[in-house]
Order: C-alpha cells, then sequence, then structure tokens
C-alpha cells in the first residue's frame, strides 16, 4: 500500500534578482513500512524537500499525498525530525519528548506515562530531568527521536539526524535506528548525503540530481538486518550510488560562482 | 561578586567617615550638609513612627500594579509586532519614538487625564515601562531560532498554545531584560510623579522634606530610593536571570 507519494514537486526560491529552482519535480513512492533514504549532494534541497513532505513549507507546483489523500499543512501523521534536533532548550528531556502529547490535550498521567517507555527505548530514563543542554549531541538526537515517536508518526521524516555525530555514536545508532524500525514499523524517510549511512538504513535509495534537483535513480536494497557500516557486502550498493552521485557534485562545483 | 564584598564594604565605611569629617569642619551650614549621623537619626525617626514604611508600601504598591500592567501589555504589543509584519512597520515605528520621551514628560498629560491621584502616576508608570518590555519582546521573538517554531507546529501547537509554550518561554531570556529595562524607568517615573503630584509615597516624602527645609530627610529619602534600586535589581532581577541563564545553559 502506498502510504507517502510525492508528485512533482516544484520548488522556487526568489531571491531579489533571481529565481532559485530547488525541487524540479519530485516523484517518490513510498510503501507502508518503508525506509527509504535520500540521498544527494548538500544544497540540492533535501531538506526542502521533508520540510514539504511536513506540511511546513508549500510547494509551487505538485502535491504530497499521504493515503491517498493531498495535504493541506502539518498533520501528526508525518513528523519531522531536525537536522540540529531543535530541542527546547527550556524544557526538560521528559517535557520536550511529551510536548507533542501535551499538546494534543493528553492529561498528564498519561504523558508521563507514554513519554517513559520511550525515553526507556531510547536509553534516555537517566537523562529524563536533565536539561538539554547537559546532552552530548548524540543523547540530544535520542531526545529528538523519541520526541517525534511519542506522536506515534505513520511516516518518520528525519533530516539528516545523525551528520553532527561522532563516528563511534553514529555507528551505535545506526544500528538502534534499524531496530527502531523494525520494532515500531514505521514508515521512515531519511536524508543523509553519507553513503553508507545510507546503504546501512534504506531498503530503498532515491538519489537526488543536483539542482535544480529531480530524483534521478531509486535502488532497493535487499539486505538481511541488522547491518553493520563495516560490511563488506554492502560495498557494491555504495559504490553503485556514488557512480550516480558523482558528476552531481561535480556539477555543483561548476555551479558555484 | 563574593570576592569584591569586602572591598565593597570598606569603601562605604570610608565615604561615610569622609562624609562626617567634611561635615564635622562646617564648610557647609550643618543644615544645608547634614552629617551621616544626622541622616541615619532622620531614617531611625521616620523608620519609628513608621511613615517611611507606610511611604515605601504605597510607592511599591503603585509600583506593582503599573510594572504588572507595562509588562502584560509590553508581551502582548512585542509578540504581535515580531509575529504581524504590517503592525510592526506601523505600530512599531510609533514604540520606537514613544520609547523616546522620558516617562517624565508624560506627568502633564497624565494629570490631565486622570487628576491628581493613583491613576495618573499609574498612567505614568505603565507608558514608561511598557515600551522597554515591548522592544525587548519583540527582539527575543524576532531571534526565535525558526526550527523551534517549525517543530512546534509540526507537534500540533497552535495559536495561543504556540504563543504560551514556545515564543515565550523561547524569547524569555531577551524578555528579562525588557523587564529590568522596564523596571528601572518605572522607578524612575514613579518617584518623578509622586514628587510632582502625588500625596504619599516615597516622591512626596521627598518633597516634604524640601518644603520643610529638612536636607536631612530629603538625603535620608534618597539613600531609601537608592537602596530598593539595588535590592529589586540585585536579588529579582539578577535571580531570574541567572536562573533562566544556568537552565538554558547560556552561563
Ligand atoms: N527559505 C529559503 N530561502 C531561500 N533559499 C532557500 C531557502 N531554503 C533553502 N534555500 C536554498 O535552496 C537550496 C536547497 O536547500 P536545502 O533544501 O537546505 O538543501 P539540502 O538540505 O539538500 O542541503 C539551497 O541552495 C538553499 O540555499
Ligand atoms: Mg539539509
Amino acid at each position: 500500500m502506498t502510504k507517502f507519494e510525492a508528485k512533482n514537486i516544484v520548488k522556487n526560491f526568489r531571491h531579489e534578482d533571481y529565481t532559485l529552482r530547488a525541487l524540479d519535480g519530485i516523484n517518490l513512492k513510498v510503501e507502508a513500512g518503508d525506509f527509504v533514504c535520500l540521498v544527494g549532494p548538500s544544497g540540492c534541497g533535501k531538506s526542502t524537500f521533508l520540510r514539504i513532505a511536513a506540511g511546513l513549507d508549500t510547494p509551487d507546483e505538485g502535491e504530497i499525498k499521504f493515503d491517498g489523500k493531498t495535504i493541506t499543512g502539518t498533520g501528526p501523521e508525518r513528523i519531522l525530525v531536525f537536522q540540529e534536533g531543535a530541542l527546547f532548550p527550556w524544557l526538560k528531556v521528559s517535557d520536550n519528548v511529551e510536548f507533542g502529547l501535551k499538546m494534543a490535550g493528553v492529561p498528564k498521567d498519561d504523558r508521563s506515562q507514554i513519554s517513559k517507555r520511550f525515553l526507556d527505548m531510547m536509553q534516555l530514563t537517566k537523562f529524563a530531568n536533565a536539561y538539554t543542554h547537559q546532552l552530548s549531541t548524540g543523547m540530544k538526537q535520542r531526545v529528538a527521536i523519541a520526541r517525534a515517536l511519542v506522536m506515534d508518526p505513520d511516516v518518520l521524516l528525519m533530516d539528516e539526524p545523525f551528520a553532527a555525530l561522532d563516528a563511534l555514536t553514529r555507528d551505535l545508532l545506526l544500528v538502534e535506528m534499524q531496530l527502531i524500525w523494525e520494532k515500531t514499523k514505521k514508515t521512515i524517510i531519511f536524508v543523509t548525503h553519507n553513503v553508507s549511512e545510507a546503504v546501512v538504513l534504506g531498503n530503498k535509495i532515491a538519489i537526488f540530481s543536483n539542482r535544480p534537483s529531480r530524483i534521478k535513480k531509486e535502488l532497493i536494497i535487499d539486505y538481511r538486518r541488522p547491518r553493520l557500516v563495516e560490511d563488506e557486502n554492502l560495498m557494491k550498493y555504495q559504490k553503485q550510488i556514488l557512480a550516480e552521485l558523482r558528476p552531481e557534485v561535480k556539477k555543483l562545483d561548476g555551479n558555484k560562482k | 561578586m563574593r570576592k569584591s564584598i569586602g572591598k565593597k564594604i570598606v569603601f562605604y565605611v570610608i565615604l561615610v567617615v569622609v562624609w562626617q569629617i567634611v561635615a564635622f569642619t562646617n564648610i557647609w551650614p550643618n543644615n544645608i550638609f547634614p552629617s551621616p549621623i544626622e541622616v541615619g537619626e532622620d531614617l531611625a525617626y521616620s523608620a519609628a513612627d513608621g511613615s517611611l514604611f507606610y511611604g515605601i508600601a504605597i510607592s511599591m504598591s503603585r509600583l506593582i500594579v503599573g510594572l504588572a500592567i507595562a509588562i502584560s501589555g509590553g508581551i502582548v504589543l512585542g509578540i504581535f509586532m515580531a509575529r504581524v509584519e504590517v503592525v510592526n512597520q506601523t505600530i512599531g515605528s510609533l514604540v520606537l519614538g514613544l520609547q523616546s520621551i522620558p516617562s517624565i514628560a508624560w506627568v502633564p498629560l497624565a494629570i490631565l487625564w486622570f487628576g491628581l491621584n493613583d491613576g495618573g502616576i499609574i498612567f505614568v508608570i505603565v507608558i514608561g515601562a511598557i515600551f522597554a518590555v515591548t522592544i525587548n519582546t519583540y527582539t527575543g521573538v524576532k531571534n526565535i531560532d525558526p526550527n523551534y517554531i517549525a517543530a512546534a507546529r509540526n507537534m500540533g501547537a497552535k495559536g495561543s498554545q504556540l504563543i504560551i509554550h514556545v515564543l515565550i518561554p523561547a524569547a524569555f531570556p531577551y524578555m528579562i531584560s525588557g523587564f529590568r529595562q522596564g523596571w528601572a524607568f518605572a522607578w524612575r517615573g514613579l518617584i518623578g510623579a509622586e514628587l510632582l503630584f502625588s500625596f504619599l509615597g516615597l516622591g512626596f516624602l521627598l518633597n516634604v522634606g524640601r518644603q520643610l527645609t529638612d536636607v536631612s530627610q530629603v538625603i535620608a529619602i534618597m539613600i531609601v530610593i537608592m537602596g530598593i534600586g539595588i535590592l529589586v535589581d540585585g536579588f529579582v532581577y539578577k535571580r531570574l536571570e541567572n536562573k533562566v541563564m544556568s537552565k538554558w545553559g547560556l552561563r
């Protein structure tokens, strides 16, 4: 069943003396329970696409369909995890995680019960009463993921959530992310510019071209899980993706003024 | 701060001693330049008959009412300006203009509009403090990381929820500076207004001192005004600021 579909998404950014065409007709179909990784050169419009998918931004052309219906704005069924986490520094970890439930009017007792479960899942129980500045970058991203999962979205949109992590923490979270996906059966659309991350996580990879960007190629990775970064069998997929990406990155260099 | 406290004590002791010596030499007549002992006696006297505390209580109650109105009004106005561009372009420019008027300059209007009563005084306080709160709230809201707002909207926050649970707490570090400035303007405006047209309050006691040519009462009241200023700033605002800053990890 198609859970999420982007149809011919076009997005232009108007500047004073020119218009920048970021997305030039993005088409993407995501089945329920898919783990799709979007890879592409930086600046090609991946974040823009996710914001549109979340309903935080509107496309100039095209539409996003969720369960067959065109979306008109944000919704609790599509939750975005931001690149920098965007955690609220004025709230404790547990209150950050409970935020969406509070907005939905869930009573305090139920909220803390639900958040406890996800804090536990993300191994954050010890930090429930900490403020976010007291956490490491890796811990912050765990909080951001817990905060999104609490909303029980059908589709989790993740924008390079592991980009700022050190290699060890990232490897750990790459494994955990696969376990979470298997446990929660969420549909995940995960943006990254890191090819090894993409092949570990995704069962489908969509490769963005450079601006004005389209999806250049899609790739299915049918391979056992949990996958590890150092697994040599994943190398051939990485090579295929890199072969597609290299010319795009070169174009980017040529584009620079 | 702890380390400098010893130096401060020494400094003030020396200051009072020098003052006492100068007063003792009688360069200026005693009724124009009283000694610290006389000022202290005056303070003790007005404390003993309760008039001092009554004056403080009256002034502070006016201040609290005025400041409460200014803070709530300033927050609302500041958020409006930050979130609605047309409000910023229109009312925003007026706010900047009004902010440049010293609060004491509102006194004639206050008397004409409200008469010689508490309403007039509170008006002067509100008008003196509200724009500092407005401008700082505006700046604070403008500086909020747009991803905070996007994330909150994505998690279902809208309208007043967004204001109460995101905009105000996110802008709070800036808003504290607004409260602090607002309080300082309000305090100056209050004393000025009381001095000019009020019954009761610290400004009124100053005026009574002048009318009785009681210089030591004037100085005593001024010292009280200064003391309250230092106390409120040091205890209320510094504490609030430290608390918020350390919670956010900004310090
Ligand atoms: N709000 C905006 N206003 C103007 N230009 C923008 C805006 N958001 C993104 N862009 C531009 O659109 C392009 C794509 O940005 P982005 O989606 O952040 O790329 P990516 O996430 O793939 O690195 C970039 O060139 C960026 O400068
Ligand atoms: Mg991005």
